[in-house]
């Protein structure tokens, strides 16, 4: 295999309000290849999105990107002119948010979002992009899809939009596609039909999918390989089979505890302790100390730096094989 | 003991100056301090305040006094600002001008302030039809310049300080009346109270911490941004000849005046337009100011 | 057609309004001290008729009085008036019993309406640009120049800075401009500028505001995301946003440009419906006062449906 598509090293991302600094992203590295599909799981928080948004540059102006590198195909895109990343927004990265209802420009028909997202990269002519729209429209899943091109977003569902805006992603047939928390705001009968639609594209048309959730479940039943993260800090990185059979950061371990599972009824819901608290200064030691039960002196004191654990499985912790023991 | 005591009277200083520097109000003036333009504002509107009580009693010429030998001079030691066609000193009459307009456009504000209370407390406290037909009238009286309803009232009332008074004051009720009853109906369903009663807050506690800052702020703002609107108003009318009649001076009156004569005696329309605007201005930057303290709106 | 049904709901409302305007004004005049008929110029005017003609001046009182009913109860006389000013029916005038309002109307409104649609537009115009600059450079000294001299041009009235026009041209800097009078086209810039440097505050003001806020959304980040461009994200995306929320600022800015028509129009010596009121106010010539005080709250009426119609063609979420 080649060079990985997406390989994000040492990225370090901070926010500035008006007292303070916010360190959202400390020292996060991982790779995608091609065809593959990794799934970024960690609480509202924890850096996941914006680790990716900083890499295209779509994050708000009070935030900088201290230092790291993010490289696409080769290319490192912190580098680019905000005309050279523009080019590769949308052509061959493309992004799906979180809340279909506000993503979609209110006054501009769905139609032209869609041929919008061809036309700016000179995809291809405009008669061709029409059509490719009504095509993607039916992939989709959108009926009657020639008269509902002239339609606006609000005469749409939630799980429409959502919809709308995959084939808006898809438009210009991207290598890469970030999924941002696709499902968080529709209802589940609806996740369930999104998920289906972009594994479905994604077997298709051969792309990666970075998605980006909170809800372990999703991530499991999608990905190939799985990253925890916290604290603006990679926790736990695994394919996703191992990861299932053995998690060794205490984190994840209470992940997998906390979710409630259908058909295990009476078994006790088990919620991590503490809520996750904003990080104000460069943390000195691990993120999840504060509320993690192994925790000991050099946890509060050492960043544990992400290491070899199992076959495929890489865990920051300083106690892994504890928290493996202590699960058996 | 003594020595408890007194460090238990620091400590209420302490406490004392610590719930200072929370309560909203000292925020609210620091946030008011930063804008220099309010400051600004609110030094000259001091100074115009303070020339409106006292300026009359410490002018240098009574404003009826009439100099023919001293007709349309030039600003001079004498004269500061100069003599109009019949010899009176503009200085006086600009300062007999201020007061005019203080008392006026004050008197007007208040007046529509008390009128708005009154509808938009009964509007907001008894709902229903009332409240349907009240928002109706609103909606009638905000349709047109409330300048238009004031020269109708002022040819019905004629001219002296209290129908001038009036006839601003009342068609001015409107927007007071639609900011009291959203207040009422904020505080009356507000989800702050809601949660703050949940919580076992006696209501005078939650009407002090709660409401009243709410309140106060925005009533505030309204009146601040209501008196300049009543000075242009009582302006306005001048120069239509509908304000105070002659020889009582008034700012309305000399522009209209030295409009007509501008081009030989451009200092008659100079002072007063500029004094007219620099006050009209003050009191403005004020209200932004205020407005600025007391919710801060974007700038970052 | 739903825009039929709109318009004809919404023209109903303005002629409600406007008929309780005139009924208020009629009242009011009804009860001034001495009374719609005596008080007036005209009753002075012909004083001396009486001593001289006495007949020809019975049978004028008398049509007078036919007119306008004076002998009917108040609430008769009226609705009668309303009648006759929305069937465009105005009478004679005062000052001028022999003169029909209609003539001296149809002279004057067109200047007023020219000066105050003129000066919305041209604030328009500029604004807009205005806004959008000081919106895309934030806190920059741009953004601070736009804010400042927006706000005092806001706060000044239109009358102040018409007098500080009138002092720069007429005195200072004479020959440029034309000053008074009317008649040639130079004689139109310094009244329009002088309304519309008001509102170009304002407009700029809201444009920057809302373009800010718009700016926030999460489809101009979707937008980004797809790689559209600087300006095309601005404007399709963003500018095309904020238009609805500024224009709903002209309607009020419009009954401004209204109010300031009037002033002006006294200080440049315009010959607009503003200086036909006050002469109409001040000589207590009723008919012609209420008349345009009529005139003038129609125009701002109808200036506010304008803005409810352009509004819905932009967002295509209102249904009329």
């Amino acid at each position: 295999m080649s060079e990985p598509l997406l390989s994000i090293d040492n990225l370090h991302v901070k926010f500035a309000r008006s007292e303070d600094e916010v360190y959202a992203v400390n020292g996060v590295s991982f790779s995608i290849n091609e065809n593959e599909t990794l799934g970024i799981v960690g609480e509202s928080g924890s850096g996941k999105s914006v680790t990716l948004m900083s890499s295209l540059g779509l994050i708000s102006d009070n935030g900088k990107i201290t230092s790291g590198t993010a490289k696409f195909q080769g290319i490192d895109l912190l580098k680019l002119r905000p005309k050279q990343l523009e080019d590769i927004r949308g052509r061959e990265i493309g992004v799906i948010f979180q809340d279909p209802m506000t993503s979609l420009n209110p006054v501009m028909r769905i139609g032209d979002q869609i041929m919008e997202a061809m036309l700016t990269h000179q995809f291809c002519s405009r008669k061709e992009a029409f059509d490719r729209t009504i095509q993607l429209l039916h992939e989709m899943g959108i009926p009657d899809p020639k008269s509902r091109f002239k339609n606006y977003p609000h005469e749409f569902s939630g799980g429409m939009r959502q919809r709308i805006m995959i084939a808006i992603a898809l438009a210009c047939e991207p290598q890469l596609l970030i999924a941002d928390e696709p499902t968080t705001a529709l209802d589940v009968t609806v996740q369930m039909q999104i998920l289906a639609l972009l594994q479905a594209q994604r077997k298709q048309k051969g792309m990666s999918v970075v998605m980006v959730t909170h809800d372990f479940g999703v991530a499991t039943n999608f990905c190939d390989k799985i990253i925890v993260m916290y604290g603006g800090q990679i926790m736990e990185a695994a394919k996703t089979d191992q990861f299932i059979r053995q998690t060794g950061h205490p984190y994840s371990m209470g992940l997998k505890r906390s979710i409630i599972e259908v058909g295990h009824r009476g078994l006790e819901i088990i919620p991590i302790p503490g809520t996750t608290q904003a990080l104000t200064d460069v943390p000195k030691g691990c993120p999840f100390a504060p509320r993690c039960q192994f925790a000991t002196a050099r946890c509060f004191n050492e960043v544990p730096k992400l290491r070899d654990f199992a076959v495929d499985h890489q865990v920051a912790c300083h106690h892994a094989e504890e928290v493996v023991s202590h699960a058996s | 003991m003594a020595n408890t005591v007194v460090s238990t009277n620091k400590e209420v200083v302490l406490k004392k100056e610590n719930d200072r520097r929370r309560s909203s109000f000292y925020q609210s003036w620091k946030r008011f301090k930063k804008h220099k333009l309010a400051i600004i504002g609110l030094v000259w509107v001091v100074i115009f305040v303070l020339t409106g009580i006292f300026g009359p009693l410490v002018a240098p010429y009574d404003y009826h006094k009439v100099d023919f030998m001293a007709i349309n001079q030039g600003p001079s030691a004498q004269h500061i600002f100069g003599t109009d066609n019949v010899g009176h000193d503009m200085f006086s009459q600009i300062i007999f001008s201020v007061q005019n307009a203080l008392v006026i456009a004050l008197g007007a504000t208040v007046v529509s302030f008390i009128i708005g209370i009154i509808f938009g407390l009964w509007a907001g406290l008894r709902g229903g039809i009332t409240d349907v037909i009240i928002m109706r009238a609103v909606d009638f009286m905000m349709a047109l310049p409330g300048f238009f309803f004031a020269l109708i009232l002022v040819v019905l009332l004629d001219r002296g300080y209290t129908s001038l008074i009036l006839a601003i004051g009342i068609p001015g009720w409107a927007g007071y009346a639609r900011l009291i009853r959203s207040l009422v109906l904020g505080m009356r369903n507000g989800e702050m109270v809601e949660a703050a009663t949940a919580l076992g807050a006696s209501q005078a506690h939650i009407a002090r911490r709660y409401m009243l800052p709410n309140v106060v702020g925005s009533m505030g703002v309204a009146l601040a941004f209501g008196i300049p609107g009543d000075l242009t108003q009582i302006a306005g009318l001048s120069i239509f000849g509908m304000g105070l009649q002659p020889p009582i001076p008034s700012f309305g009156n000399m522009i209209a005046q030295a409009s007509a004569n501008i081009l030989g005696f451009p200092w008659l329309l100079y002072f007063p337009a500029g004094v007219f605007a620099i006050t009209l201005l003050a009191f403005l930057f004020v209200a932004d100011g205020l407005q600025e303290a007391f919710s801060p709106k974007g700038g970052k | 057609m739903a825009i039929v049904k709109y318009l004809s709901k919404r023209i109903v409302e303005i002629i409600i309004t406007l008929s309780m305007v005139i009924a208020v004004s009629y009242t009011m005049m009804y009860f001034s001290p001495g009374g719609f008929l005596n008080t007036s110029v005209m009753a002075t005017a012909l004083a001396p008729l009486q001593g001289q003609n006495p007949q020809l001046y019975h049978k004028i009182m008398l049509e007078f009085q036919n007119r306008y009913g004076l002998d009917l109860p108040l609430w008769r006389q009226i609705l009668l008036y309303i009648w006759h000013e929305l069937t465009f029916n105005f009478g004679n005038s005062m000052q001028n019993p022999s003169m029909h309002i209609m003539t001296q109307l149809k002279q004057s409104l067109p200047v007023s309406a020219l000066l105050a649609f003129g000066s919305v537009v041209l604030s328009v115009i500029i604004g807009i640009p205005l806004g959008i600059i000081a919106a895309l450079k934030r806190n920059t000294w741009i953004d601070y120049v736009v804010s400042t001299v927006s706000l005092t041009g806001q706060a000044i009235p239109s009358f102040v800075l018409a007098v500080i026009l009138v002092l720069l041209f007429g005195v200072v800097f004479q020959g440029i401009v034309p000053v008074t009078g009317w008649g040639h086209w130079q004689e139109t810039i310094l009244p329009i500028i002088c309304l519309a440097a008001g509102n170009v505050g304002v407009v700029a003001r809201y444009m920057r505001g809302s373009l800010i806020e718009t700016m926030r959304h999460n489809y101009i980040r979707t937008a980004k995301a797809k790689g559209v461009k600087y300006w095309p994200l601005v404007m399709k995306h963003g500018v095309k946003n904020s238009l609805t929320a500024m224009i709903t600022v002209i309607g009020p800015q419009f009954a401004f440009a209204v109010l300031g028509t009037i002033w002006v129009e006294q200080i440049f010596a315009i010959p607009g419906l503003g200086q036909v009121m006050q002469t109409a106010f001040t000589s207590f010539d009723y008919p012609l006062a209420i008349t345009s005080v009529f005139l003038l709250g129609s125009m701002i009426m109808v200036m506010n449906l304008i803005v409810d119609i352009l509004y819905a063609l932009i967002d295509p979420r209102v249904k009329l």
